[in-house]
């Protein structure tokens, strides 16, 4: 042996921590939901997503509204002017799917994950701050897409002497569930995401949970059909963003409402478990 | 200073890092050195909090890292594998990142400039060249001013200049007192930068000492003797007790200095052609050190047809 550096240094680092930051605090829940609030913002994909939700939903109920009005009054469609005049959030619900699915999946295509684990190693703390700067901004994307929807849709209805004012039975009820159905599927596809850590399968299994097997199962025979129809996360979660609902054997807008709450709670809280779990 | 004790990491049945165990200690620049897949990079997942170890600890001043209440202010991290999304511009990724350890937004500006980014700070990330982007991974890791810095692969992608720039700044972090722990899989990388070498291979410490030690323990040298007279010579040298190995038309000597055999050979009036100190390099001496433990190695081929 030489001998040369061979003698360690002390143990003890000399070097204070603090001492760019005069009176810092301690890094708590804030700044994480400040770090994921920059980071939601920061990259293109999200005004992208929710200029596009405004536009779909608004656009989507003005011009369906507006095509439809005369039949309505006349009476000949069997259907509820109701029905009509928050139409365009069912293809809005696509856009608040992308969104929620992009923000935790982009992490995993790009290797953010790691950055993002390695300055807040509390993971737990991590899928709270995403979930809350995803909702509260799907909630008043949602509930303004609503509004505006509902301000110039009811302008055609109004045409036809069957406007419906905000009074009535649901209507303002639904404005405000638009912007709850909106940030609860968002959050249902992030935490699918979570799950399968892929862009493309996240958005499949979603797409095709509410679209396709959402529709499918009302062929089941009897009973079995009626109440799988029921339950089907975006049959039971979008009665709520509508005055009156298309198919009048779901369940009631708040009961339905709150099995959505419940299913998205569940596949959340395994979506918690995958990420504390796994290796990032 | 970062220990770890008996670190292993188990993927199903391959183990990647298996039960090793050592100490960075503050102050002086310790090179992380083994092949590709030699578990390197995991041991650096593991130090970070991102993998989980499948026993054993890896602890940072004594506490795990997903312990820290702001940890980009204890220790300072490049990945090696990007960690950063294309489409955020540079300065965006380290407010969000300043953000989350409550650090103020001057800091950002601080290390962009030190980096020497603040030119392109407003691009986005997806359009930097990999030595851009190596660049701003250093800046990440300098964000919280840490006591402690974890470069995996820093060089990786980087031009002459910039590996001189980070060459001179690890050592200048470690001469601040910082603990600096700095991966590659190039030796000769190491060979200018590193005070003290862990060296692994298959998920197992090889060589945990000084730089100087390594290089007296694994880097063999020998004396290049040529002599019209090769058999008389190499006889005379095999008599004085030295090894001598005859290599086409020239023989290596090793147990002596040049002057000593030069003086030997002259004495018995043989003729040298030449004389010549040959030192194997720390490159050669890392892979003679890890051959047995290379994930992926090449095999000389066989020429085509030339099967008996």
């Amino acid at each position: 042996m030489t001998g040369t550096l061979s003698t360690p240094a002390p143990d003890t680092v000399a070097l204070d921590p603090d001492r760019h930051v005069p009176g810092v605090r301690e890094p708590g829940f804030a700044q994480t939901l400040r770090a994921e609030w920059i980071k939601f913002w920061s990259v293109r994909s999200t005004p992208w997503s929710v200029g596009a939700l405004v536009t779909l939903g608004a656009g989507l109920t003005v011009l369906v509204c507006a095509v439809s009005a005369a039949d309505l009054a006349a009476g000949t469609t069997g259907e509820a002017a109701g029905s009509f005049i928050t139409w365009g959030m069912t293809v809005a619900q696509i856009t608040a799917i992308v969104l929620g699915a992009l923000v935790v999946t982009s992490e995993y295509g790009t290797g953010m994950i790691r950055a993002t684990l390695t300055a807040t190693p509390h993971r737990g703390r991590v899928l709270a701050a995403k979930a809350l700067v995803l909702t509260g901004t799907l909630f008043v994307a949602g509930a303004v897409t609503a509004v505006l929807g509902y301000l110039g849709g009811n302008w055609f209805l109004e045409q036809e002497g069957i406007g419906l004012a905000l009074g009535d039975d649901g209507v303002l009820r639904s404005l405000v569930g638009s912007g709850l159905y909106m940030a609860g599927i968002g959050l249902f596809a992030a935490a699918v995401g979570l799950l399968v850590r892929h862009t493309a399968a996240a958005l499949s299994i979603v797409l095709a949970l509410l679209l396709v097997v959402g529709n499918m199962v009302m062929l089941l025979p009897g009973a079995w059909g009626e109440w799988a129809t029921k339950l089907m996360p975006g049959n039971a979660g979008s009665v709520v963003a509508t005055p009156v609902s298309f198919n009048p054997n779901l369940l009631g807008p708040w009961t339905g409402f709150a099995v959505f709450c419940a299913e998205v709670a569940a596949v959340v809280l395994a979506g918690y478990l995958v990420l504390r779990r796994r290796d990032a | 200073m970062i220990e770890a004790r008996g670190l292993t990491k188990k993927y199903g049945d391959r183990t990647a890092v298996d039960g090793i165990s050592f100490t960075v200690h503050p102050g002086r620049v310790t090179g992380f050195l083994g092949p590709n897949g030699a578990g390197k990079s995991t041991t650096m997942r593991m130090l970070l909090g991102l993998d989980r170890p499948t026993a054993g600890s890896i602890t940072v001043h004594g506490r795990s890292y997903a312990d820290f209440p702001a940890p980009l202010r204890q220790v300072g991290a490049l990945l090696e594998a990007r960690a950063l999304h294309p489409g955020r511009s540079a300065r965006d990724h380290l407010r969000w990142m300043a953000a989350s350890n409550g650090l103020p937004v001057r800091r950002v500006d601080e290390v962009l400039d030190l980096v020497g980014l603040t030119d392109v700070a407003g691009q986005r990330v997806g359009r930097f060249s990999l030595g851009m982007g190596q660049r701003l991974g250093i800046a990440v890791a300098l964000l919280g001013d840490p006591p402690v810095v974890v470069l995996d692969e820093p060089v990786n992608g980087l031009d002459p200049e910039g590996i001189r720039w980070v060459r001179t700044l690890t050592r200048q972090l470690a001469a601040e007192g910082r603990t600096v722990f700095l991966s590659s899989h190039l030796m000769s990388e190491m060979a200018l930068t590193a005070d003290h070498l862990v060296v692994i291979g298959r998920g197992r410490v090889l060589a945990d000492c000084s730089m100087p030690d390594f290089i007296a323990e694994h880097a063999a040298s020998y004396v290049r003797v040529r002599s019209p007279q090769t058999a008389q010579v190499a006889d005379l040298l095999r008599r004085d007790g030295l090894e001598v190995t005859a290599v086409d038309d020239e023989l290596r000597v090793q147990g002596r200095d040049a002057a000593a055999i030069g003086e030997l050979v002259g004495r018995q009036g043989h003729l040298l052609h030449e004389l010549t100190l040959v030192s194997s390099s720390l490159e050669e001496a890392f892979m003679t050190l890890t051959a047995a433990s290379v994930e992926y190695t090449t095999r000389d081929r066989t020429p085509a047809g030339a099967t008996r």
